[in-house]
């Protein structure tokens, strides 16, 4: 199958710059990986993966003298800003429901987002077995305009610097490719990401930084519409959460105005700062802190397929980010059917279909659907037909 | 960005000549090792060697800007010097030095001729124009971050910055202050010089008197590398143990030699100090030391940077020799260091 999208429907038109000085990297349907890599252009890349025909091809957002020396001898010209939001950092109500995690160790098994060591055996190893849905994608949606805010009105990158993906699974992947950044260490790279994350803010309610504008916004949003369970659940006693319950118009006025801190008795700097932290912690953008420091990734390549999907990674406008559909527009097979066996798999959405859930059932499928289950290892092809 | 009209006097220069303007001056003097060493230039050699011994002594190099031409000569004459002594410690405090001195110089310079010291190292810096103070400048974020990777305190986190199309807004002295991180960054460069020519033999007894002066004043501890920021007392037992045996040059096991490297590392020590501290080992290999240290350092390969082993791996290895009061309340030998 995925043999056909690269004969047929693959094309890798000007999708990144400097081609001949990247290193390119594939995993093949057998697991193996080849790195070090290097083409001249992209019509090479694309005769390379005609034949090769990986699950999974990657190319390095750093610049190399040497791309396809060993890692010492590379030597290193700069590297593109890169940015990863995946709802495997985000906790949302659907990772509960629909991912699952087993200790390679002692076998205990859990749902929702992994933990860093069984809270059995200690074991840091783990196998997981995850789903993407409409939630965790809109989650993941909106951390990636969160992100793209402080980008452009922080960083003041312009839109023809940002590069926007759905990265064919569960995230969206955003590349900076800029001059001014491709010569950033990894120590500041580690910098830009502590400010997208919020890691090591100095949460002073009275600063006037960037992050104080922003938070004071938030706390608005949050001030004019919470209720008694919101400010219980964030442990205030009953008589505070009376009190600002009853003085919802004088804060908000107040707010407008800058000072909140004492406008209603009984409320303390303690109290606001509680609060402040929890409007805080929303506003920070959740993306993973590794890729952006790390300054010889390898990052999936656009227009490729997503070997735990067979979705595409797809670039789009960023004016088109809350409509962006990565059920529809990530599809890459959008004919034929094949019959397949589904072991188990929840209900989903192809482009304006919905299938499922299935429990050891023959269907026959278009072939995008049947591919996400046969990828995700939710099911396999029924009939010598593909 | 606002062209800048400012242009350096003699003065300037004698204040900062680390400029490019002081270097196009020396040039057009066209001098040669063999000019320096002669009579007419005695003032000048003497000038710069004061220079150093003001930044080994005090870490701070005085300003005398009656003799101007003096002052601009020896800057350059100070570099070679401190190059000549090949001692790490030297090179780093005489640029660390001149840094200082120059803060103290543009804390209190008008805006514009921060702003042209600024355009010297080529920064996308502009002064502010709106007038919500308490700021001065924008300084482009890019620029900002390669000046403060070595400033700890929390203000100097991007986090906690108005960050704003980016540009950082900074105060006039925050700025000197960013300023003199280039500088002395600069200077480190300019000290690296690999290939040194013959020197008369006025100038290698001068080299000679830095060397010895500086083993003289400064202690062993300090010119390892162990200065106010790694204290040694404050090592736990079984790093110390490591220590003393590396500098005397006794044979320590491969997980005791990255044990006690990535202990260093991690309280802070230089690379550069690391290797010397095994250079009294039998089999030491500098290219292969380098190698390994950079790498528990994570400048290579992986890019991270090691921690030590905890205590109970410690004893497995038996490298935990004895255990102390503080010892007992912790599990790691670098919460030990902290601690203290």
């Amino acid at each position: 199958m995925f043999r056909k999208y690269y004969k047929e429907g693959f094309s890798l038109n000007a999708v990144f710059p400097k081609v001949d000085r990247r290193e390119f990297g594939f995993v093949s349907f057998e697991g193996q990986m080849v790195r070090h890599k290097g083409f001249q252009n992209l019509e090479e890349v694309r005769v390379f993966m005609q034949s090769f025909v990986p699950r999974d091809a990657y190319y390095s957002c750093a610049y190399y003298e040497n791309p396809m020396a060993e890692m010492e001898r590379k030597c290193w010209l700069g590297a593109d800003l890169v940015f990863d939001i995946d709802a495997d950092h985000i906790p949302t109500p659907c990772n509960k429901v629909h991912d699952e995690w087993i200790c390679y160790n002692c076998g205990f098994a859990g749902r929702g987002i992994t933990p860093k060591n069984c809270p059995v055996c200690n074991g840091e190893k783990f196998e997981t077995s995850t789903w993407l849905c409409q939630d965790c994608l809109d989650a993941a949606k909106n951390e990636a305009i969160k992100l793209l805010d402080i980008l452009r009105s922080d960083f003041g990158f312009s839109d023809k610097d940002i590069h926007v993906y759905f990265s064919g699974h569960r995230g969206y992947h955003v590349h900076i490719e800029n001059e001014l950044i491709q010569g950033l260490d990894s120590i500041s790279r580690k910098e830009i990401v502590d400010y997208i994350c919020g890691i090591g803010f100095d949460g002073k309610i009275g600063n006037s930084t960037g992050w104080h504008a922003r938070i004071r916004k938030g706390l608005y949003r949050f001030l004019s519409k919470a209720d008694k369970e919101d400010f219980i659940r964030m442990g205030l006693k009953r008589n505070i959460v009376k009190a600002l319950l009853n003085n919802r118009e004088k804060i908000l006025m107040n707010l407008e105005h800058g000072e909140i801190w004492r406008s209603v008795k009984g409320v303390g700097l303690k109290t606001w700062g509680k609060i402040f932290d929890r409007c805080a912690q929303e506003e920070f953008v959740k993306i993973d802190t590794v890729v952006t420091a790390d300054i010889h990734r390898l990052v999936r390549m656009p227009h490729t397929l997503h070997g735990k999907t067979g979705f595409k990674k797809v670039e789009f406008q960023i004016s088109r980010m809350s409509d962006f559909d990565p059920f529809k527009e990530a599809i890459a097979f959008k004919k034929g059917t094949v019959k397949i066996l589904a072991y188990n798999s929840p209900q989903f959405r192809i482009g304006e279909e919905t299938f499922g859930p299935y429990k050891n059932v023959r269907v026959e499928l278009p072939i995008a659907a049947a591919l996400l289950l046969i990828c995700k290892g939710k099911a396999e092809v029924y009939q010598e037909n593909v | 960005m606002q062209p800048t009209t400012v242009k350096f006097t003699k003065n300037d220069l004698a204040k900062y000549p680390f400029l490019k303007e002081a270097a196009e001056y020396v040039k057009t003097l066209d001098l040669k090792i063999e000019d320096i060493a002669s009579p007419e230039f005695t003032q000048i050699l003497e000038r710069a060697e004061e220079r150093i011994e003001e930044a080994i002594l005090y870490a701070i190099i005085t300003r005398k800007t009656r003799n101007e031409e003096i002052e601009i000569l020896s800057f350059p004459t100070a570099i070679m010097l401190a190059a000549a002594t090949q001692i790490p410690f030297i090179k780093r405090r005489y640029a660390l030095a001149e840094a200082k001195q120059a803060y103290n110089n543009m804390k209190n310079e008008p805006p514009e001729k921060i702003l042209a010291i600024a355009n010297n190292f080529r920064w996308k810096i502009t002064t502010k124009i709106d007038a919500d103070a308490p700021y001065q400048f924008k300084l482009h974020f890019t620029d900002y971050l390669r000046n403060t990777t070595n400033l700890r305190e929390k203000k100097w986190k991007l986090v906690n910055r108005l960050l704003k199309n980016g540009n950082v807004y900074l105060t006039l002295n925050e700025t000197a202050r960013l300023l003199s991180e280039e500088i002395r960054k600069h200077m480190e460069k300019r000290l690296e010089i690999k290939d040194l020519p013959e020197f008369p033999k006025k100038i290698a007894e001068i080299v000679e008197k830095i060397k010895s002066l500086t083993l003289e004043k400064v202690s062993r501890a300090e010119i390892e590398g162990i200065s106010k920021t790694q204290k040694k007392d404050a090592f736990p037992p079984c790093i110390k143990a490591l220590y003393d045996a590396a500098s005397k040059g006794r044979h320590i096991s491969h997980i005791g030699r990255f044990t006690l490297t990535s202990f260093l590392v991690n309280i802070g020590m230089p690379t550069e100090n690391i290797i010397e501290l095994f250079r009294n080992s039998s089999d030491f290999n500098e290219r292969l030391t380098r190698y390994q240290v950079e790498h528990i350092a994570g400048e290579r390969g992986s890019r991270t940077r090691y921690k030590p082993p905890k205590c109970d791996t410690l004893k497995t290895h038996g490298l935990c020799i004895e255990t102390d009061e503080t010892c007992r309340k912790v599990n790691h030998p670098l919460t030990y260091y902290k601690m203290k």
